[in-house]
């Protein structure tokens, strides 16, 4: 019976491999013809599985009155290891945005 | 008031992450909604003035920031005042009655400073026109991509710079007008925007590539060619030796007849593995340019072969694992560039402007160049790539050609230019690999130039040895404009003090 412990043990440890590795993946959503500004970015924090979310910052953005370019999510090394560290229970996540500067018309010198 | 303020004092940090300003106090230059051209310009740029006076009674240093695309960090200056122009952003035409006597206005176009590249192109591209060649990528802002001289990728053709006719630059001193000797728009346009006009030869190619140290480029007047159709090939094939010496003396049809289309090709490029860069298949893309015509099938920017990022998702492996950086890149070449239009299939067609991608790294890249004589590329070549990939370098090796460009500090200032590009993963042993490449080609005799906005390692003394009577020529021309070493200075910060160009 010993082997199927080891064996379980090495498919949960796979298995936190695989959420800490996938968990830095970079979800990247844009729009076509993209005119950015700086990236800004925030980190979100899910606690209590996702029961409770709250951002470090309300989600004010400068200059974004001609909306956003594009937006990614993702969680840092560290970000990950919190999540794993406290069984999901906390599960911080970045996310970061470009506003969009404006496409305005031609006009005549 | 066109510039607002953003936040408090802060920290901003380049688009590729390369530097930081610290304590940066950041404003955004906006466009107004000015009816024309001429006077929104001259509201800006009175702006702009009273903005820098503000700055040097504060002690400030200041520094202009467009898309902030320089990972030689010419734009990075701590403790200053950051001007962001990205918002600063309209396009317009040009009357025949706004140009002198005997200039075609039908192709220029006035663009504000923080227009990108791609935004350029499409207002071009509504009039029926086209920029003729550009980087690979378009999301710099123009005025920065051509203060940089970011090279130009057509055979026949220089910089993005040499589409400049005209700018207006603002210092403490003044806000001018530069052309060159023969002038370009009509004295009584020039007044409207609140300039004094300087037509002169030097000092118009000083402006041409100013390096952000000239003052602040608020305005570009723009030429362009009719708008026109590129037909591209990729592919990826193992590249004799022996072609190096076609491309060296220039003969592109027959490497074109080799390896994609038997016809003249206008754009070519050549994407190696430094690691057997003759024995692994190489990524080439061909364009072919057509007349235009309305009707051809649109194309997204992936079917066009635009996109050339996938590499920096590999960083990691590649600094991690450096027995495998070989096949490594080969799997990435493959993944990343290899989705093109080969020769038998279907052919794709797409203007100028579609061709280019406004990129977005997902992680830290590493950009060098070296320009060299396109005469050099045969004996060059293969040594560069043993030098990079004996010492580590995990970025793949990308050859492009162009003619002279114009401005004094262009980088492309062979008759016939071969750029060599090191775009990819940063890591240390990388930058230290291409350093061996600088000290090796050295070595030979080689001459070379490196592009202002990559990691360049220049400093003043060389930048003197590599610009000779030009950085003389430059110096003055800047002298001219701002007499003042005050003012001069004002624009300095650590990076453009060390290469020279503000003290």
């Amino acid at each position: 019976m010993m082997w199927v412990g080891w064996a379980l043990a090495t498919l949960g440890f796979a298995l936190l491999v695989g959420q800490y590795a996938a968990g830095q993946a970079d979800i990247f959503v844009s729009i076509a013809n993209p005119r950015p500004l700086d990236e800004e970015l925030m980190v979100v924090t899910l606690k209590g599985w996702g029961f409770a979310a709250q951002a470090a910052q309300p989600f004010v953005t400068p200059e974004s009155d001609h909306g956003l370019c594009d937006v990614r999510v993702f969680g840092t090394r560290r970000q990950m290891l919190v999540a794993i560290a406290t069984f999901g229970f906390l599960r911080p996540v970045t996310v970061a945005w470009r506003a969009h500067a404006g496409i305005l018309p031609l006009g005549d010198a | 008031m066109p510039i607002v303020k953003l936040g408090d004092k802060g920290r901003w940090t380049n688009y590729h992450g390369t530097g930081t300003c610290e304590a940066a106090t950041r404003f955004a230059l906006r466009s107004g909604d000015a009816v024309r051209g001429r006077d929104e310009i001259a509201i800006a740029s009175k702006a702009v003035q009273d903005w820098l006076a503000e700055a040097q009674a504060a002690k400030r240093r200041v520094r202009p920031i467009g898309a902030g695309w320089s990972p030689s960090n010419v734009n990075i200056s701590s403790d200053s005042w950051l001007l962001h122009t990205r918002r600063f952003n309209r396009c317009f035409r040009i009357e025949a009655a706004d140009v002198r006597p005997g200039i075609d206005a039908d192709g220029l176009m006035l663009v504000e400073a923080g227009a990108l590249v791609d935004e350029v192109s499409d207002k071009l591209e509504e009039q029926g026109r086209s920029l003729w060649t550009s980087g690979a990528g378009n999301g710099q802002t123009f005025a920065g991509a051509c203060a940089t001289g970011t090279h130009g990728s057509m055979i026949a053709r220089g910089g993005i710079q040499d589409h400049i006719r005209a700018l207006q630059i603002v210092t403490p001193g003044g806000i001018h007008w530069i052309e060159p000797d023969a002038g370009v728009m009509s004295d009584a346009f020039i007044a409207a925007t609140g300039s004094t006009p300087l037509r002169d030869d030097d000092l118009f190619a000083a402006a041409q590539l100013p390096v952000g140290s000239l003052g602040i480029v608020t305005a570009v007047v723009v030429d362009s060619v009719p708008k026109f159709l590129v037909r591209p090939i990729q592919n990826l094939r193992t590249v004799e030796c022996a072609a190096l010496d076609w491309l060296a003396t220039g003969d592109f049809r027959r490497f074109s007849a080799a390896y994609a289309l038997d016809q003249d090709p206008d754009f070519v490029q050549m994407i190696v593995n430094p690691y057997k860069p003759f024995k692994r298949p190489a990524m080439l893309r061909f364009l072919y340019r057509e007349p235009w015509r309305d009707d051809y099938p649109r194309a997204t920017p992936g079917q066009l072969g635009a996109g050339y990022d996938a590499l920096s998702l590999l960083g990691r492996l590649l600094n991690d694992y450096p027995w495998a950086r070989g096949p490594l890149l080969q799997f990435a070449m493959k993944q990343g560039y290899a989705s093109g239009p080969d020769v038998n299939a279907p052919p794709v067609y797409g203007s100028w402007g579609e061709g280019l991608d406004t990129h977005r790294p997902l992680a830290d890249l590493f950009n060098a160049s070296v320009t060299i004589d396109r005469a050099d590329l045969a004996r060059a070549f293969e040594r560069i790539c043993a030098v990079f990939a004996r010492h580590g370098g995990s970025t793949v090796v990308t050859v492009r050609f162009m003619e002279r460009a114009q401005g004094l500090l262009a980088p492309a200032r062979f008759p016939h230019n071969a750029v060599i590009d090191f775009d990819g993963p940063r890591s240390q042993r990388t930058a230290d690999a291409y350093a061996r490449v600088v000290e090796c080609l050295d070595a030979e005799g080689i001459a070379f130039t490196r592009h202002w906005a990559k990691s360049c390692r220049l400093d003043a003394v060389r930048v003197a040895a590599d610009y000779g009577e030009d950085f003389r020529r430059w110096r003055s021309a800047r002298d001219r404009l701002m007499p003042d070493p005050a003012h001069r200075a004002l624009f300095g910060s650590e990076v453009l003090d060390g290469l020279g160009l503000t003290c």
